[in-house]
């Protein structure tokens, strides 16, 4: 897949070019930096913790062993998350194997549930906005969901996340469109509920 | 800009431009909205609702604590060490790392019965305890292939190796918490002073307030041990169901502290304390180099060590290592820093009673 185009964070490309070149420090370093990151998305495809801590510990050293045949160019954010991904889905088609697997182990798709702090709102209409968008994001199809978790709540570009779920940039931008959409129309029908509400109250 | 005239709330509230205004504001990004929303009265209460959401609409996500991010990382630095650099020796994931590693407790491995029970055949087992315990128990048993994770009623957590069981009441005693043990667990027991916690695994007992350990309880080991990273944990072994329970309060045990183990030979019964393979740092440096010494008598080089892992290194008190030692042992293990400055001043050293001990000539 192309990744060029791809504009990461500077600091981040020479902390991932220094520990392919063996820099200790900078392996740390960017462990440190990417590993909440990791671990929040780890847990969309897993519940256990300490499966999910495994498994990242085991892209690091991964990419600890191979890094000198690894791509200096590539954003490593994108890298570390798509490395993550590929692994649970693989440990997950290994638990299906197992005779008595435990069904709750892994999630068969990308899960995430959106929510609204209410106590820090105030103003009853925007708790109102507030369940109403986060019911809408919950009800986004799996993928959807993921595209926008990562576009908005990772501050990852479409090329990035085109890196992470293994598809064309182009697929992501239509995931993204089609989230849109679904909350555009889903919200202009209680706003039409709304008015409908209020009209009966005069 | 004026394409936002048409927005609605939750277009704003998917707006890269937006919620960066709202999250990471610069400068130019206030200005740009400022003074757009000058010119457009009309929409402050869209943009006023809007932000609102951006503030507060998150993916529900679970907490790291610090110090679980710590240990996790610790362990991947300390997993590359062992790595050997041809590629070779990856470990499989079915084993996952901080089973080993997991000198970040302690292991208890269980006394079988076969040994501990007394001449007329009554063994301790699992089955037993559980079915004489004076509370109702809930029991979770593993049968995949992966550890599964129990929480308790008093918060502890429990991560259930495969093949393993446990026994615990949906709600603890006032004085104190008891659960039943088959096979192997890592225990990360929640801190209460007044309600000390008991794991029962055959004839071994566990006693600790509040530390994180790995008890094993297996059958077929050869080797029983019981590892501590943090904390204190006592060990006794018994040999019937009954007694230790009415003055378990009493109950002292061997005690074992960060970096040591017990390690009990099957065949013979006999506890032996010494240090875990590989000592775990348990009170990280003040100083970021505080492993690189330059000049330092390796007296002080000692006492480094000492506190860092938590071990007692004992120096014969006729010898004196008086002379300075400068080395960079930032990356090693233990062991490895103990073979170097052995190596350098011409001395020996042993593991004793989970105690370092350094024999030499001392040098000035």
């Amino acid at each position: 897949m192309s990744i060029e185009g791809v504009i990461c964070d500077e600091e981040e490309t020479l902390l991932w070019q220094a520990l392919l070149g063996g820099n200790e420090s900078a392996f740390e370093s960017m462990i440190q930096r990417c590993y909440d990151l990791m671990f929040q998305y780890g847990l969309k495809f897993s519940k256990e913790r300490e499966l999910v801590k495994d498994s990242i510990q085991d892209v690091f050293l991964e990419i600890w062993e191979k890094r000198q045949a690894l791509n200096k160019n590539i954003p490593p954010k994108a890298y570390l998350l798509a490395s993550l991904r590929r692994k649970l889905h693989r440990l997950q088609q290994r638990n299906k194997n197992v005779l008595v697997a435990d069904p709750t182990r892994f999630y068969t798709e990308f899960q995430i549930e959106f929510s609204a702090e209410y106590r820090l709102i105030e103003q009853e209409e925007d708790r109102i906005n507030a369940s109403q968008i986060t019911g809408m994001l919950n009800k986004l199809p799996a993928r959807q969901q993921e595209a926008v978790y990562l576009r908005f709540f990772q501050d990852l570009d479409r090329y990035a996340i085109a890196e992470i779920m293994n598809i064309h940039p182009q697929s992501v931008s239509n995931l993204l469109q089609t989230a849109f959409k679904f909350l555009k129309s889903n919200w202009l029908y209680w706003i039409a509920i709304g008015f409908g509400l209020s009209a009966l109250n005069f | 800009m004026d394409h936002y005239y048409h927005y609605t709330v939750e277009e704003l509230f998917l707006d890269e431009d937006f919620r960066n205004w709202v999250l990471r504001p610069t400068r130019e990004d206030h200005h740009k909205w400022e003074s757009w929303l000058a010119d457009n009265t009309e929409k402050l209460e869209i943009v006023r609702q809007a932000r609102e959401m951006v503030l507060h609409i998150h993916p529900k996500e679970m907490a790291l604590p610090l110090s679980e991010k710590k240990i996790a990382i610790s362990k991947i630095l300390e997993g590359r060490r062992e790595v050997p650099p041809s590629g070779f020796g990856r470990k499989p994931l079915l084993f996952p790392a901080y089973l080993r590693w997991v000198a970040a407790a302690c292991i208890v491995l269980l006394a079988s019965w076969y040994f501990l029970l007394p001449p007329d055949g009554h063994r301790v087992d699992y089955e037993g305890l559980v079915s004489e315990a004076p509370v109702p128990l809930v029991e979770r048993v593993n049968k995949s292939n992966f550890p599964l994770e129990v929480v308790l009623e008093d918060g502890s957590h429990i991560t259930l190796s495969p093949k393993s069981k446990i026994s615990f009441p949906n709600k603890f005693n006032a004085d104190k918490r008891e659960v039943y043990l088959s096979g192997e667990a890592f225990f990360d027991i929640s801190k209460d002073t007044s309600r000390p916690f008991f794991v029962y695994a055959h004839e071994v007992v566990t006693k600790v307030l509040g530390t994180s350990f790995l008890i094993r309880s297996f059958g077929n080991e050869q080797e029983v041990s019981v590892r501590v990273k943090s904390g204190r944990v006592a060990v006794f072994a018994r040999q019937d169901t009954q007694t230790p329970r009415d003055q378990s309060k009493e109950l002292t045990g061997t005690i074992i502290d960060p970096n040591q183990q017990i390690v009990v030979v099957r065949a013979s019964v006999k506890m032996t304390k010494t240090l875990i393979p590989i000592p775990e740092i348990i009170v990280e440096p003040r100083h970021v180099n505080a492993f690189n010494f330059d000049d330092v008598p390796v007296q002080k080089v000692f006492e480094t060590l000492e506190k860092a892992y938590s071990v007692e290194i004992l120096v014969d008190s006729s010898v004196r290592f008086e002379c300075p030692l400068s080395a960079n042992l930032a990356d090693l293990s233990l062991y490895e820093k103990l073979d170097l400055i052995c190596k350098a001043v011409g001395a020996r050293y042993e593991i004793i009673d989970g105690r370092i001990i350094i024999e030499g000539k001392g040098c000035k």
